[in-house]
């Protein structure tokens, strides 16, 4: 599962703000492959109509949107179309928001505030089957989600995180690099990716657990 | 007080055996006794039996209710000297006759009769009463067989002496009864009164009760009429009925007094009290004379009681129970004694010891109360003392708690008006600020668009920064808040192919407040900008670290460096750098040479 690919085409992106639609085009175009195909929808609604033609491999979703929440459009897609990556749009990194999308299902997140060759190694990251993430998203992580039991090895099962899980969201808010970890953990990097993208599935599946989690970011959500 | 009279009581009586010169007052134990009918105005002819006083006729005539004459003779030598007679016991009311003339009648010779016995009779005979050679005194006693009726010894001699004689058992018989019978009353009354305004203290009731009762007994020693009783029977057998009650509620209250409740014998006690004397009042001619009978085995639990209060007494380590204790011993150990001479087990002394002691009883028992009563009020005001303390306490409490809480409302209001202002700044400025980036970054590339949009992006990061100490200053270390600085930047760098090698030493748990955390930010932030831009160097060593109330931050690149000196260089930047510094109360130390790296070493007080 950790080294499960994400393909970047079809791509879906849901935003309604026109020079964010295209400055996300041109990531994806320049990330994938330039002929991807990349359809926008500005709505919920144009996205889920977008969605019963055609499936998108990964879909970039904005939170803010005319007819609704991106978060729930996030959730209905994690249940009618698990099979799409979901990734949600932040727009200057309220980590509340990006946490509730996390939760209900997102597989990353991108900050708009971040420059253009940062959103593209996130990009290139989730394409390579990980996830990127930030300090306070995983200070956040680590007060949610139950450390398992060192007996309890298995560290696939049930939401609680691995000790190793733990040692990598200890260096991530510490600000380590992806870099600095592999060194210290004598892990390759990418397989730091995988982990954190293993990380937020249990959020999800936590989050499913514990309702009130999610209940708490929809009350976020206003 | 009490004891000082006691002392002086003692001494009179240790002095008596030496002050009864017989020379002087000659004592007249034999006599003639005849006895008559109620209405007899002169004494028999005949019946004349001798006798020796002190004489109780119910021994010879056990039936004989009525009169009975007692007649004495003496030689007087010298007439012309009066001499005082004293007759010390008649029971129960008597006519004095010497040498046929009347000396004394009692107000009532027949029933209710006078109770002329709770006094000795004190005359002074001169001429012509008084004859040269025989002198005959009679006695004429009336009396009833069950009340111990007769005629005491008679002393005649030097009035002076005699009449010393009479005072002395005037006080002993009467004045000590009588002061014994206001005490009590005092005392019961002013306990009643405790009582009546205080009923939850029942053991002040329960002595309020015994000593009325007690001096309602005590009235027996002090009245000569038996009103408000028709008959010598009426009046015996209601005072018998009083010692029992009176025994009884001294029982109860010993038993209160030591906190014990024995429901049954309490019950019992009283029945028999209340029994006693409903039956006095409806049978005083069979109570009467059978008072022996049905009062005295009261003795029984009154010594009992007084036993066991001397028990608990002894076990329960307290003043008044002690104090209380011994005055109830001495006056326990009289009264045993005066009982036995009641009883006629052993001879009767001329001092009644047990009326003298009855008033320690009183005392003692009147200490304990109000020693109880004082260790309540005690209490009272301890407590008092304690709630007014705990009152204090809690007020100052709620105050500093309320004006932690002000403070803490005050400096969580205005943590929420940063935040407010910040999440302003972030959606509204923040947004535009981005849209713009975006927008001219995708606008036709040209040196121009190109220049804004760094500047937009420096403005951009600031204003991060900006977000991120107001945002986390609350729930951060220093560690935490630098972590995101970190994190980014050193993506930022590795874009740029520069490798960032960063320590952090001792700021976990350690703090700075939110403006100077700004500026260290800003401080790195500025370093790591120029670094990037301008250095072209391969690596960069970041070193922050907290020791000593010193924070050092350190920024050093292997890249083409600068002439410090040159302020065309980046001189522009390290003023910046400098007034940073300078904000933050410490010192910027530039170490840069043209083609040797550059290193920024900040050093500023942090506590």
């Amino acid at each position: 599962m950790r080294n499960m690919t994400v393909a970047l085409d079809p791509a879906l992106i849901v935003e309604d703000d026109v020079a964010t639609q295209q400055r996300l085009a041109r990531l994806l175009a320049t990330a994938a492959d330039s002929d991807t195909r990349i359809a926008v929808a500005s709505s919920v609604a144009e996205a889920k109509a977008h969605i019963a033609g055609r499936t998108p491999a990964i879909a970039l979703i904005d939170i803010g949107l005319p007819d609704g929440s991106g978060i729930d459009l996030i959730h209905w897609l994690r249940h009618r179309h698990p099979e799409a990556a979901t990734v949600v749009i932040s727009a200057w990194g309220n980590e509340e928001i990006v946490l509730a999308a996390l939760q209900a299902g997102a597989t990353g997140y991108l900050l708009k505030e971040r420059d253009d060759v940062e959103l593209q190694l996130a990009l290139q990251s989730i394409q390579r089957g990980g996830a990127p993430i930030d300090p306070f998203v995983a200070r956040r992580i680590l007060t949610l989600l139950p450390a398992a039991q060192p007996a309890a090895a298995a560290s696939d099962e049930g939401h609680a995180l691995s000790e190793r899980e733990t040692e990598i969201l200890r260096l991530v808010a510490r600000g380590y690099s992806n870099r600095e970890i592999a060194e210290l953990t004598a892990l390759s990097r990418f397989t730091i990716e995988g982990y954190t993208k293993a990380i937020y599935r249990k959020l999800a599946v936590g989050s499913r657990t514990a309702a009130v989690f999610e209940a708490k970011s929809r009350g976020l959500l206003r | 007080m009490l004891l000082a009279l006691l002392a002086l009581l003692a001494g009179c009586a240790r002095q008596h055996p030496g002050a009864s010169p017989t020379t002087r007052v000659q004592t007249l134990q034999h006599a003639e006794a005849a006895p008559s009918g109620w209405d007899a105005t002169a004494p028999p002819v005949a019946g004349w039996v001798p006798v020796k006083l002190t004489d109780f006729w119910d021994k010879r005539w056990p039936r004989h209710n009525g009169v009975v004459w007692y007649r004495l003779h003496w030689n007087q030598a010298d007439p012309n000297a009066p001499i005082g007679l004293l007759l010390d016991y008649v029971c129960l009311a008597d006519e004095v006759w010497v040498n046929g003339s009347l000396l004394h009648r009692d107000p009532s010779l027949v029933e209710p009769l006078s109770r002329r016995w709770i006094t000795p009779q004190y005359f002074v005979l001169d001429q012509p009463l008084l004859h040269a050679g025989e002198n005959t005194l009679l006695v004429r006693v009336s009396g009833i067989a069950a009340y111990q009726p007769g005629l005491g010894v008679v002393r005649i001699g030097d009035p002076e002496t005699v009449q010393a004689i009479y005072r002395k058992g005037m006080f002993w018989r009467f004045d000590i009864h009588l002061f014994n019978f206001a005490i009590s009353a005092v005392l019961g009354v002013l306990f009643l009164m405790f009582w009546l305004l205080r009923r939850r203290e029942t053991v002040f009731g329960w002595y309020a009760l015994t000593t009325l009762l007690g001096a309602g007994y005590a009235w027996t020693f002090v009245t000569l009429s038996p009103w408000p009783f028709a008959t010598t029977d009426g009046w015996e057998s209601m005072n018998a009925a009083l010692y029992v009650a009176s025994t009884s509620t001294f029982c109860i209250f010993q038993l209160r007094f030591c906190e014990q409740r024995w429901q049954r014998t309490e019950t019992a006690l009283l029945l028999y009290s209340a029994a006693s004397l409903l039956a006095t009042l409806l049978a005083p001619h069979v109570m009467g004379p059978l008072r022996n009978v049905w009062a005295l085995p009261m003795i029984v639990p009154n010594y009992a009681a007084i036993m066991l209060f001397l028990w608990y007494a002894i076990r329960t380590p307290r003043a008044d129970l002690r104090v209380m204790a011994a005055c109830m011993l001495v006056p326990a150990l009289v009264s045993l004694a005066d009982l036995l001479v009641y009883l006629q087990i052993a001879s009767s002394s001329d001092y009644d010891i047990g009326a003298a002691t009855t008033p320690l009883t009183l005392v003692g028992m009147g200490f304990a109360v109000a020693w109880r009563f004082s260790a309540a009020m005690r209490r009272v005001e301890g407590f008092n003392a304690e709630l007014r303390h705990e009152v204090d306490v809690a007020t100052t409490q709620l105050s500093e708690t309320l004006s932690r809480e002000h403070t803490l409302a005050l400096s969580h209001t205005r943590i929420g008006e940063r935040l407010n202002l910040v999440r302003d700044l972030h959606d509204g400025f923040g947004g535009s600020l981005l849209g713009a980036i975006t927008s001219l970054e995708q606008s036709p590339p040209s040196p121009e668009a190109t220049r804004t949009v760094a500047t937009l992006k420096e403005l951009r990061d600031d204003l991060r920064l900006v977000i991120d100490t107001t945002t986390r200053e609350q729930d951060t270390d220093l560690a935490g808040l630098l972590a995101p600085l970190r994190h980014r930047w050193s993506q930022r760098l590795e874009t740029a192919g520069i490798d960032s090698f960063w320590r952090f030493d001792g700021l976990d748990d350690c703090r700075l407040d939110a403006a100077r955390s700004l500026d260290l930010l800003r401080f790195l932030q500025e370093a790591l900008t120029n670094v990037l831009k301008h250095s072209g160097a391969c690596r960069v060593d970041l070193l922050v670290r907290h020791a000593h109330e010193q924070l050092h931050a350190e920024v050093r690149d292997d890249g083409r460096g600068f002439d410090p000196a040159n302020l065309a260089s980046r001189g522009a930047g390290l003023a910046s750098l400098h007034s940073r510094a300078a904000r933050l109360g410490g010192r910027l130390a530039v170490q840069a040479a043209p083609g040797a790296g550059a290193a920024l070493q900040l050093d500023c007080p942090a506590p």
